[in-house]
């Protein structure tokens, strides 16, 4: 029971649990992948392609000025870093790179358990959309 | 019919090779000489005297027998019996394997890696700035129900 434990990640409440879901967005088929759960609709009513198929997901738990990478598919990378911010809100400073080359610099402000979607890089017959959420 | 002839056919008698129309110039041949009957007569004798000797030596070899068959029967049982262990084992190998998989499986399991569906509390979120190198970024609002989009349309692929 120890060692299953110890095994448990845990965090303290000044870190920031960043998830990022690396969506394949495209028109060969008509697959929703069930891993998108509630997002499932939203991608829908918002986007007009076919198909949407979960690559990757990945979170880190970060602390305050931590920067995290973030490999993403396609050789491209993001690189996340929460900042300093009050109550339940989360401001993250987000790179995403296709190589040497800056594709998005952003701040975002949050509040904890929300998301926002980042999509256009071009992936395959499509595009990919990442679904980036902290709490 | 001569002596020669009738030992021929006494020995095809014997062996129960012998014609039915042939056999009465046989006996009219034994009825008029001796020698060729005490012949007969001894060759006659040897067939019943093979079978019982047959019969001795096989109540003799009895016994052997008997071991050798309780011994192939208990072989074959025993070939049976290992196949049926051989057969559970099979059957239940993959039980402590599976529970070893899955113990390793929760225990390693990447903390960074996450299969269970996104459910947000909110889409609200400000965008403090935004700015690219390489490419054009618009940013989609479409109501407090959806969440905002940042989409980055690559200007050296468009």
């Amino acid at each position: 029971m120890m060692l299953l434990l110890a095994a448990v990640p845990s965090w303290a409440a000044d870190t920031v649990s960043i998830d990022v879901g690396s969506v394949y967005a495209s028109n060969e088929g008509n697959s929703i992948d069930p891993a998108l759960g509630t997002i499932r609709g939203k991608l829908q009513s918002m986007f007009n392609y076919t198909s949407y198929r979960m690559l990757d997901r990945k979170r880190r738990n970060l602390s305050v000025g931590e920067a995290g990478e973030f490999e993403l598919p396609g050789r491209r990378s993001m690189r996340a870093t929460p900042l300093p911010s009050r109550g339940d809100k989360v401001r993250l400073s987000i790179q995403i790179s296709d190589g040497p080359r800056k594709l998005l610099a952003t701040t975002l402000g949050l509040r904890r358990g929300g998301m926002v979607l980042v999509g256009g890089p071009t992936h395959q017959a499509g595009v990919l959309i990442l679904i980036i959420s902290a709490e | 019919m001569d002596c020669r002839a009738a030992l021929l056919k006494i020995e095809a008698k014997a062996d129960g090779l012998l014609p039915r129309e042939a056999e009465a110039g046989l006996a009219d041949h034994l009825a008029g000489c001796p020698a060729c009957a005490e012949e007969c007569a001894a060759i006659s004798a040897t067939g019943p005297a093979l079978r019982a000797l047959a019969g001795i030596r096989a109540m003799e070899k009895a016994p052997a027998l008997d071991v050798m068959r309780t011994r192939v029967l208990a072989g074959i049982e025993e070939s049976r019996e290992a196949h049926r262990r051989r057969s559970w084992v099979a059957r239940w190998a993959w039980v402590p394997a599976a529970v070893a998989l899955a113990a390793a499986a929760f225990l390693f399991y990447p903390a960074g890696t996450d299969r269970s569906p996104f459910h947000p509390s909110t889409f609200d979120v400000a965008v403090e700035d935004v700015e690219s190198e390489a490419a054009t970024v618009a940013l989609v609002d479409k109501g407090d129900d959806l969440p905002r989009v940042i989409w980055i349309i690559e200007d050296a692929k468009t």
